[in-house]
């Protein structure tokens, strides 16, 4: 699929903003969570110097300084890792115990850093400092411990949120996917109905789901839509049948009568007309007939490359001497070479008829002209001519079945000549513009991909 | 010749074979489907004439049947359905011809004589000639008398159809199918123009007239009788 396409796809476009939401969803909720994570943990790290402090100012119960350095001493040496800080100052400030160069200023809970501690790196230290005795004693933690925690806690989140986004991705677009390839089925499947195939059903997937729910319905609307045309098209057969076998006779009567009628010329000639009413009747209904044929779409099973250019060239030739006899003139244009797929039978009868409407709607002297226009997929076919033209509010009602324009009402015809252009050129996917030739009318069958 | 028909509507059919019977063929009816198929398989037939729409089994797949029985007699298929798919149907099934109804007698007489003289296998002519009128093929050239005829491509075409059907009569129709391959009724006059046209080349110049108007019916070009 391209991918503007796969961007107009509904299934794909949901996937991708659920996907999206999930992404932002869980990036705020590991936000949050590592806030509080940290809170907590910053809480702890106080709680475990305070109680440091606490264990070690106990030792002083008995007022001796020197088990007070003793236990400071030995805090220090378990103190390896050097995470941890202690330091024990007397009344003039100077340090009896402990590994710090310099003691922070004030009493109580602070936040420090290793430089004001004398230290060295850049680590940040949680410090109690309290009065014991007469003497100074600090105790402080470092927050790296807490910050490598944090840190793996942050990692982890990271790692399972990509992979839980990555799943949710995937499996969106699996969805997306599946559901995508059915609607593609609805589609091909209504394209095909569009195209006269209407034996066409959408397979079910058979577990109840919406998608087979709706194809159920459409399935439902499709059988009912092939019933309804079946029994147009019996009718039709029907009608022609039962219409056509007594028209037959008729016919088969008139001609045996005019034929026997040789000696009586009056009578021929009455007999002859009533002959050509025949035909005229058997037109119209042939013309019907088949306007409702071709707009039940299924001729296009017969379709076949047809070469229109040759088409053009051959009517336009068989035309010109017909134009010439009614003291017209006929002569093609630019006609560019085109290919199309369509029934080659009913485009001759499409052009025919638009050739012969010019022919007959327009008086001796004017000059009817034929055109082919390729650009790429596109093409056009014109007949226009310089004659009487046709007023702009008729321009639309001249493809109306049986309409006729009351000026053309003595010249021959049935009014059918022009429905049956549009529906040969709907059933090949063109439109029919009227247009103004100044002076005249000119007809354009426009084709585009 | 021998013809049989095989039409359900009794007062078609019998219009048929008494025009038949007049022409002066031998001429057979069935009504029924069934019947109709036996009929052509086992009797001998010069042509078949056989109704698109019959009780218990129709006129293609009577065609079809006659077809795959190595039946090889011309069939002219009559039908009240005149759409171009179900021609091309007809065509396809094995009928040598299709006529639309309504007709009119002499359409289907013209028909069935065209078919009757239906080479059976297509002759390899190069060279037309009816009266001194003489057409090559090979090189697209027409003369009369030993005269040069300049002819517009549709009219060489028309003028081959006529010459090689000489003597019998084509109708309008078989004309614009034949040589226009246009099978609908257009409403201007196409043939009667070509015709005229042809005939100011081929007849007008010259003293003896070879290309006959049969009253109703359509052309024919053969020498004078």
């Amino acid at each position: 699929m391209p991918r503007a396409k796969l961007l107009r796809s509904t299934p794909i476009r949901f996937a991708l903003t659920y996907g999206l939401l999930f992404v932002f969803t869980s990036l705020a909720v590991w936000l949050v969570s590592f806030e509080l994570l940290r809170r907590e943990l910053r809480e702890e790290l106080d709680v475990a110097v305070r109680e440091t402090y606490s264990v070690i100012e106990a030792t002083y119960a008995s007022d001796d300084i020197e088990d007070l350095v003793g236990t400071m001493d030995s805090f220090v040496r378990l103190n390896a890792d050097g995470s941890r800080v202690f330091a024990l100052l007397d009344r003039s400030g100077k340090i009896l115990s402990g590994n710090l160069k310099h003691a922070p200023p004030r009493e109580g809970f602070e936040t420090v850093s290793a430089l004001q501690l004398g230290l060295a790196g850049d680590e940040q230290f949680r410090i109690l400092s309290g009065d014991v005795g007469g003497n100074r004693l600090v105790v402080g933690e470092s927050f790296k411990e807490m910050e490598d925690l944090a840190q793996i806690v942050l990692v982890s989140f990271g790692w399972s949120s990509a992979l839980a986004a990555l799943l949710a991705f995937a499996t969106g677009a699996y969805l997306a996917r599946s559901a995508q390839d059915r609607l593609d089925v609805v589609a091909a499947s209504m394209a095909a109905v569009s195209r006269g195939q209407l034996d066409v059903r959408i397979p079910l997937k058979g577990s109840g789901d919406d998608v087979d729910e709706i194809a159920g319905h459409i399935n439902q609307a499709l059988e009912r839509l092939s019933t309804l045309v079946e029994s147009m098209r019996q009718v039709s057969t029907d009608i022609a049948h039962d219409l056509k076998t007594p028209l037959n006779r008729l016919k088969l009567l008139v001609d045996e009568a005019a034929t026997r009628s040789l000696n009586d010329e009056a009578m021929r000639s009455l007999l002859e007309e009533a002959l050509a009413e025949c035909d005229q009747i058997n037109t119209t209904f042939d013309a019907l007939l088949r306007i409702a044929q071709i707009e039940a779409g299924a001729r296009k099973r017969h379709f076949l490359p047809v070469a229109l250019d040759q088409l053009v060239y051959g009517i336009a030739e068989t035309y010109a001497d017909v134009a010439d006899d009614n003291g017209q003139s006929l002569r093609t244009e630019r006609i560019d070479a085109v290919e199309i797929q369509g029934d080659k039978d009913l485009l001759t009868q499409m052009l025919v008829n638009l050739i012969e409407n010019a022919i007959t709607h327009c008086p001796p002297g004017t000059a009817i002209s034929v055109g082919l226009e390729r650009s790429g997929e596109c093409w056009s076919l014109f007949v226009a001519d310089d004659g009487p033209g046709i007023p702009e509010n008729e321009r639309e009602n001249i493809f109306r079945r049986l309409y006729r324009l009351d000026k053309s009402r003595t010249t021959p015809g049935n009014g059918l000549g022009l429905s049956l252009v549009r529906a040969i050129a709907d059933l090949h996917g063109a439109t029919v513009n009227v247009n103004d030739n100044l002076p005249g009318t000119r007809i354009t069958l426009s084709f585009a991909p | 010749m021998r013809i049989l028909v095989i039409e359900d509507d009794r007062k078609t059919s019998d219009y048929i074979a008494k025009g038949l019977n007049e022409a002066g063929h031998q001429c057979e009816v069935v009504a029924d489907g069934r019947d109709g198929l036996f009929q052509a398989t086992q009797g001998s037939y010069d042509i078949l004439v056989v109704d698109r729409m019959l009780p218990h089994l129709d006129g293609l797949s009577i065609v079809k049947a006659a077809r795959a029985a190595r039946v090889r007699t011309p069939v002219l298929l009559l039908t009240a359905i005149g759409g171009v798919g179900d021609r091309v149907e007809g065509l396809e099934a094995g009928a040598d011809d299709y006529l639309i109804k309504p007709f009119v007698f002499s359409e289907l007489l013209a028909r069935i004589n065209s078919l009757a003289r239906r080479p059976p296998v297509q002759e390899q002519r190069t060279v037309l000639r009816v009266a001194d009128l003489e057409m090559d093929l090979v090189r697209r050239l027409v003369t009369r008398a030993g005269q040069n005829i300049d002819l517009q491509p549709r009219e060489f075409t028309l003028l081959e159809a006529l010459m090689r059907a000489e003597g019998r009569v084509l109708t309008r129709t078989m004309l614009l199918e034949s040589v226009w391959d246009y099978h609908f009724d257009p409403k201007t006059s196409v043939v009667e123009t070509h015709i005229s046209r042809l005939r100011a080349k081929i007849d007008r110049p010259f003293d003896v007239p070879l290309l006959h108007t049969v009253r109703s019916t359509g052309y024919s070009l053969h020498a004078p009788r």
